[in-house]
């Protein structure tokens, strides 16, 4: 079990309200990611889990048990930090068992788990040795184990991976995958990396200044965007979001749904647009392309395509679907009713 | 000359400057001194080769050595063992940022930067018998000591004015390796279920142990110089009972002329050193953690 509650809960640094009445639910056994920039309150939110930075108002739950008064220690989580603050003073091994002593688990046990856990994060070799001789890697596996060793609840991930090389991000990436599906207790990963967001998850909570933006499944937090900030946030790259010529209302269109063209179509948004740079992936090509307005500022966009035979400073025709394009109100947040929607695709004909 | 032996020579040309003054002004005079302790020689007369009875005399003679060497150590052990012990405690009660804190680490460094003669002065009048000290005993009704003018409690008053002078700079010292120790690894401990004396022992004292370690040998090394409290609060009385090493080379050397006596005093106290040195070194270098 290890299903988090917050209900109502505050938290200031000194005059600075960070979080206010935040009202969340992480439900048991899922791999749940906190994502925003930085400074908006995921941190915040997970050291209030592990009771190292308490609330300052409202009610904290694991399993329907208030823990505001239960000290870190016998929360029955554990932490993976982003520094990994591993104790540079003990062995791997030390360090592993330190809070297996602390717990005043029988000798032979601990032996027995650490060896468990040691083979498997790959650390059996390195039992003796201290963390300066150490890689990053193999510094992070440490962490890991460390946590893992006292079968918690509920495991703690604050940015584990941002220290990290990109080819080794990738590796562990799918080794944390691999070990909550074994594992199948609750994680709660903290990122500000929409990539591993995405690609980790079961749910993600996308936070921005201290609120909850959207929270939802990684399909329909991509799919289906509650708001201007979720659409521009999630997506490599996020979603093109402006506001129609004139009006309150934001139309938006993820690069991936654009069609180009040299000739016109007969799609509901058309629009003519130059292309500024070009970068060849491989798979794929991001075009960066200015939209062609007059008297208006001008608005670039970008467009994720298979299609290769476009050049830079190309005159082209931007095509997108009816079905691939997003509306929202003067508030930022999504139109969904019927008559909305109708009215902004006449207003997408109409060119604006 | 070859290219090569002109790049191998290069680096020796750097460093000769440092190297000679290093041979004029400690290398010189510590061989002058060990050839001086087997001379008698008073300014007077041309030193006089008289072999090891210089060292004889220290410790068969006169046991006004052996009484100054026993005052040393006793002064030394107590001057570590307070230090480095109050050191921490006032280190770790230091820690927590606050308006006070940072006012009593200036106020505790302040000690630091007054000379020990002015100290030992002010201590000196404080410690008279119609001193400062008694006078707050008697606020208490409580009947007055003698401090420095009685054998018993004369080196305890020469160790508490050395402590009050210099345990805010070792504090400090503690306290700066202290606050460079993140916050994580203490919030990790707290996730491991670990109480805070658990938390001391196991996870910060072992990653001080290289400061502690370098307080230990300074601060012995330090002790074992001990002299102008001395030379200003009691010139080594009552009786003997403050005499200290250097007080006690200094003595004979300007007060008795007898240079070549007080050299080989001079001898034993830089062996001493050097053999105090090694011990620890060999005692506790294991349990030190260098990162």
């Amino acid at each position: 079990m290890g299903e988090i509650v917050f209900k109502n809960i505050g938290k200031s640094f000194g005059d600075v309200k960070v979080i206010e009445n935040l009202n969340l639910t992480i439900r048991d056994g899922e791999f749940t990611v906190l994502v925003g920039a930085s400074g908006c309150g995921k941190t915040t939110l997970l050291r209030m889990i592990a009771g190292i930075g308490s609330a300052t108002s409202g009610e904290l739950f694991i399993d329907g048990e208030e823990i505001s008064d239960v000290p870190p220690g016998k929360r029955g989580i554990a932490m993976v930090f982003q520094n990994y603050a591993i104790y540079p003073t003990m062995t791997v091994r030390g360090n592993i068992e330190y809070g297996l002593k602390n717990a005043r688990v029988p000798k032979a046990e601990r032996d027995r788990l650490i060896r468990e856990v040691a083979e498997t994060v790959g650390l059996t070799p390195y039992l003796t040795r201290k963390p300066s001789e150490l890689s990053g890697g193999q510094r992070q596996r440490v962490a890991l184990a460390r946590a893992m060793v006292k079968k918690p609840k509920i495991f703690l991930l604050d940015e584990p991976l941002s220290n990290l090389d990109a080819k080794l991000r990738v590796a562990m990436r799918t080794e944390l995958i691999e070990l909550h599906h074994r594992l199948k207790t609750t994680f709660v990963y903290v990122t500000h990396d929409q990539t591993e967001a995405m690609s980790m998850a079961d749910t993600i909570i996308l936070m921005e200044s201290g609120e909850i933006r959207q929270q939802g499944s990684p399909e329909e937090i991509y799919e289906n965007p509650d708001n201007v900030f979720t659409a521009r946030f999630i997506g490599a790259p996020p979603m093109n979001v402006y506001r129609m010529r004139g009006r309150q209302e934001f139309v938006g269109y993820r690069p991936e749904s654009i069609l180009l063209s040299r000739e016109e179509t007969r799609m509901l948004y058309q629009r003519e647009a130059r292309i500024l740079t070009r970068e060849m992936l491989g798979s794929e090509i991001h075009y960066k392309l200015v939209l062609k307005q007059d008297g208006e500022e001008p608005i670039t966009i970008m467009g994720k395509s298979s299609q290769k035979q476009f050049e830079v400073d190309e005159t082209v025709y931007v095509n997108v679907d009816r079905e691939h394009l997003y509306f929202f109100d003067g508030q930022e947040n999504r139109i969904r009713d019927e008559a909305g929607l109708k009215e902004c695709c006449a207003m997408i004909q109409g060119g604006l | 000359m070859k290219e090569n032996t002109k790049r191998k020579l290069f680096p020796y040309l750097l460093i000769l400057p440092s190297a000679l003054f290093l041979l004029v002004f400690t290398m010189y005079p510590c061989i002058y001194l060990v050839r001086l302790s087997f001379y008698e020689y008073n300014l007077l007369k041309p030193p006089k080769w008289i072999g090891w009875k210089n060292y004889v005399d220290l410790f068969t003679r006169n046991v006004d050595f052996v009484v100054a060497l026993k005052n040393t150590a006793i002064y030394t052990a107590a001057i570590v063992t307070i230090l480095i012990l109050f050191g921490l405690i006032l280190a770790v009660c230091l820690q927590r940022e606050s308006r006070i804190n940072s006012f009593v680490q200036r106020a505790m460094f302040i000690p630091h930067i007054v000379g020990m003669l002015s100290v030992a002065m002010i201590f000196q009048w404080m410690f008279n018998e119609k001193g400062l000290f008694n006078a707050v005993l008697a606020i208490f009704r409580l009947p007055g000591l003698k401090w420095l003018n009685s054998s018993d409690t004369a080196l305890i008053c020469i160790i508490i004015v050395a402590v009050w002078k210099s345990i805010g700079y070792y504090a400090l010292i503690l306290l700066s390796s202290l606050k460079a120790i993140p916050a994580e690894i203490n919030e990790a401990a707290l996730l491991d279920d670990a109480g805070p004396v658990n938390r001391f022992f196991h996870i910060f004292m072992p990653m001080l142990s290289p400061q502690i370690f370098f307080l230990l040998v300074t601060i012995t090394i330090n002790s074992f110089k001990v002299f102008e409290s001395v030379r200003q609060m009691t010139k080594g009385g009552p009786g003997n009972s403050t005499n200290v090493l250097v007080y006690y080379i200094y003595n004979y050397a300007f007060n008795y002329n007898k240079y070549g006596y007080a050299a080989a005093a001079g001898v034993v106290l830089l062996l001493i050193m050097i053999v105090m040195t090694i011990l620890y070194f060999k005692a506790m270098g294991k349990r030190v953690h260098y990162q």
